[in-house]
């Protein structure tokens, strides 16, 4: 019994394998003491959301990165003038049946208002109907023959193709001036309206108005629709009216009066399409669009990926090199370390911004595709970036190679490609991961000041730098916020974010932190 | 016939570890530094040697150096079972390490910080094929049973372990290639005093079972006297005397060892004190003093000693003094 219950006690305490601490390889730890840094996670967080954005944001968005958009805008343009008609006009029958010198004495029989007179031989009689029409026929061998007649209202036809034959403008003159509904001509029974419109069986057939419409344009014809809804619009007073050619194009067309000349002018609105720049945000532009008239939050997604693209790139060819070169100088000494040291050297006095702004130049200057011109980018700021790299592996590796353990590796027989890569590369790694995470914040930033000074990237493409780039003048910069915040707060937070991740990697790798 | 020739399995003549001393505007070799200046003893297979010496007369460079580790030797000999270590290829040094193994004085930095106990101990194993795959896993469990360490500390890695367990593993990871010889370099100097008795006991132990020669680095006299067979004291890259540790210890006939070994503490406050107080402090190896290299602070310093660089005698049988005096 007892011994039992020892058994169970000894079973309760022993520290079997499922009873023993989880342990942690070094790289576990790493990523508790990091997800545990709250600063550090929340840059994590902040690159994912970039990350996200910029490249699935880029695939779920409508527009595409160099989509233009349009807007209409509308200029108003002289088109037609319409003048009413204060003085009376003559109307002839036929051409030269009622002369100059005839109107001329008219004029003197209307106002002295004799129903006769006469110019040389001819006698000319004057049936007036009312104070505006005025029927003139001329004595001709016994009969009366109707040569013109006087009226302020100008009768034309309805179709287009074909004048308003003399009757029917006489017939229907007379009809307004003696306030009849309907007249009757060659058997057919006309019907006016107090519009002037003369109908035919429901169809129109002329329009009487007291308006003279002419276009302004000498190739411009003023179609009857539009004389008839302008003329209607003058007699509603109104401002503007709508008026749909024969292709069925909708314009606005605006009526100003001038007393002085008591004439209206007809404004056509005429829309121009222009590109949409600098609209604000909408339902369509989240956050507005740029000065070429793109979508702004889409630029800006794929800004963010040629950002990202570029310092990623960049940062893969400065460790490469610099891995390469650095450990190369750190593990063989002697003169490779002297060559590739001095060669460090030289790279750290060449001024990095005149070199990048001479190749930008000559860039521009031979006219390098813009794609391609983003891949010498990023093969120039790799090559110029790499001796910092260089530096830091080969201080590392001097250190470690003086490891007891490096020893220790040896006097156990280890091959030497063995010891690099199983002892060696990885106590290099964390410190390269930290300059790595350092050193993209600091390229993206290299890469937005270049593309902001028009060196970098260049349009259709965007990056947040030349999306930056857009605000040159204190206009944009006070006007138009959406512009450059986005790109801004963007770029700011993602260097910030990666600056907070390396940082926390750093103490993460930090085996001197605390667990 | 050969391997019976001698019962040595180690044999050191004049050997020789200068290194160089750089400076100047072409970087070219200005000096240099004697960490190893003519060190000639026998080590019988089986036995421990103890090397003792002050810091930096160049105990730690005399051990490495007999393994090839700190690049070519300057001068003289060392015979493996009576081969030539560094005429070996790389190829035959490689094979020939699992047979001379060294254990690091610190604990801490003698363990690759990124890799599992296990990895640590079995590596160089698995690199020189020592037993089959199917073997492998049981293997290393004994070697780490052997050396006190449980299996579940396999998957470990050494920031979890104590200073005396890395220590173990430095041994296990030693003794797994299944050496002849093992070079010491002051294993217990960075341990407190009961894990040094532990590991001390652990050495012996395995030295009985496995039949291990050690050639033992230490500055701590007692730990010395109580592990080695035969002892060698050292003094600025010389060995001045060498012999066995009963000889040595009841009869320290060098002037420089007596001086040592009256630094020994003795554990009765009433025993007369004979503290031998050696004046000076020891010179630079770069510019060692002429003759013999302790003249300047001997007691017996003569004008001869101030010339002649005085010889190796055996002065009893199996005991060797570097002086004048005999």
């Amino acid at each position: 019994m007892s011994s039992d219950n020892q058994e169970k006690n000894e079973q309760q305490y022993s520290l079997n394998d499922d009873r023993r601490v989880r342990t942690l390889s070094p790289g576990a730890l790493v990523i508790r003491r990091f997800l545990r840094n709250r600063v550090a996670v929340t840059g994590l967080v902040i690159l994912v959301f970039m990350f996200i954005f910029s490249f699935i944001g880029g695939m779920i968005t409508p527009y595409k990165e160099d989509q233009l958009f349009y807007r209409y805008e509308y200029q108003n343009k002289q088109y037609a003038g319409a003048k009413e008609n204060t003085e009376l006009r003559y109307v002839e029958a036929s051409e030269g049946s009622f002369p100059k010198v005839a109107q001329a004495k008219f004029v003197i029989a209307r106002k002295t208002k004799k129903p006769k007179f006469d110019v040389k031989k001819s006698t000319y009689f004057v049936e007036p109907e009312g104070e505006e029409f005025y029927a003139i026929y001329e004595q001709k061998k016994g009969a009366k023959e109707l040569v013109a007649f006087a009226t302020y209202d100008i009768v034309s036809s309805a179709h287009s193709d074909q004048e308003a034959s003399f009757e029917l403008q006489f017939e229907t003159s007379r009809a307004l001036a003696a306030g009849e509904k309907s007249f009757t001509l060659d058997g057919k029974e006309y019907t006016v309206d107090e519009g002037g419109i003369v109908s035919l069986d429901g169809e129109p057939a002329a329009y009487a108005s007291r308006y003279l419409v002419q276009p302004i344009m000498k190739d411009v014809e003023l179609s009857q629709g539009f004389r008839e809804q302008l003329l209607q619009a003058i007699g509603e007073d109104a401002d503007e009216f709508v008026y749909a050619d024969e292709n069925g194009e909708e314009s606005t067309y605006t009526l100003t009066y001038d007393a002085g000349t008591s004439s209206y002018k007809i404004m056509q609105a005429v829309a121009t399409k222009k590109f949409d720049t600098y609209s604000a945000p909408s339902r369509a532009h989240w956050l507005g669009t740029d000065r070429n008239g793109m979508d702004m939050l889409t630029r800006l997604m794929y800004g963010g990926r040629v950002s990202l693209y570029i310092g990623f790139i960049v940062v893969i060819i400065e460790t490469l090199l610099g891995v390469a070169l650095g450990g190369l100088s750190g593990f063989a000494g002697g003169w490779v370390d002297q060559v590739i040291m001095r060669t460090v050297d030289v790279f750290y006095c060449i001024p990095s911004l005149p070199i990048i702004i001479i190749l930008g130049a000559a860039m521009d200057a031979m006219r390098v595709d813009p794609q391609i011109r983003m891949l010498y980018l990023m093969l120039i700021l790799g090559f110029l970036g790499w001796p910092g790299v260089a530096r830091l592996v080969r201080g590392q590796i001097l250190s470690l190679r003086e490891q007891e353990f490096m020893t220790a590796a040896e006097a156990t027989g280890i091959r030497a490609s063995r010891r690099i890569f199983r002892h060696l590369i990885p106590n290099v790694i964390p410190q390269l991961i930290v300059t790595m995470t350092m050193s993209l914040g600091s390229t993206i930033l290299t890469e937005a000041t270049l593309s902001f000074l028009g060196l970098g990237v260049k349009f259709p493409f965007a990056s947040w730098g030349n999306i930056i780039n857009d605000v040159n003048d204190t206009f944009v910069l006070t006007n138009y916020w959406f512009i450059w915040i986005p790109a801004g707060v963007c770029l700011l937070l993602t260097v910030l974010a990666f600056n907070l991740v390396g940082d926390g990697l750093r103490d993460a790798f930090d085996p001197k932190m605390k667990r | 016939m050969e391997q019976s020739k001698s019962d040595f399995i180690l044999e050191v003549k004049d050997l020789k570890k200068y290194f160089p001393i750089k400076g100047g505007m072409l970087n070219r070799v200005v000096g240099q530094v004697k960490a190893v200046d003519g060190v000639t003893f026998n080590l019988k297979r089986g036995t421990t040697m103890g090397l003792v010496g002050e810091s930096g007369c160049g105990k730690t460079t005399t051990g490495r150096t007999i393994l090839r580790l700190t690049g070519e030797k300057t001068g003289g000999q060392v015979l493996f079972e009576g081969k030539e270590v560094y005429d070996l290829s790389s190829k035959e040094m490689r094979r020939m390490r699992t047979k001379m193994q060294i254990i690091f004085q610190d604990p801490f930095s003698s363990l690759s910080p990124r890799l599992p106990v296990g990895e640590i101990i079995g590596e160089a194993v698995r690199e020189h094929g020592l037993v089959s795959k199917a073997e492998y896993e049981d293997y290393v469990d004994k070697v780490m049973d052997e050396c006190g360490l449980q299996p579940f500390h396999k998957t470990r890695y050494p920031h979890e372990f104590s200073g005396g367990q890395r220590q173990r593993i430095c041994i296990a990871r030693a003794l797994a290639l299944n050496p002849d010889f093992v070079v010491c370099d002051e294993p217990v100097s960075a341990l407190d005093v009961s894990i040094q008795a532990q590991i001390i006991n652990l050495l012996r132990q395995l030295q009985e079972q496995r039949g291990l020669s050690y050639l033992f680095i230490s500055h701590d006299l007692s730990v010395v006297e109580h592990i080695s067979d035969s002892v060698g004291v050292m003094y600025l890259g010389n060995l001045v005397e060498y012999g066995d540790k009963k000889d040595i210890f009841a009869r320290p006939l060098h002037p420089y060892t007596q001086a040592l070994f009256s630094a020994i503490p003795v554990p009765d406050p009433t025993a007369a004190k004979n503290r031998i107080v050696l004046e000076g402090s020891i010179p630079s190896p770069a510019n060692p003093p002429s003759g013999c290299k302790f003249h300047t602070r001997c007691r017996y310093c003569t004008a001869r000693c101030k010339e002649e660089v005085p010889v190796q005698k055996e002065v009893e049988p199996g005991h060797y003094v570097v002086c004048h005096r005999f």
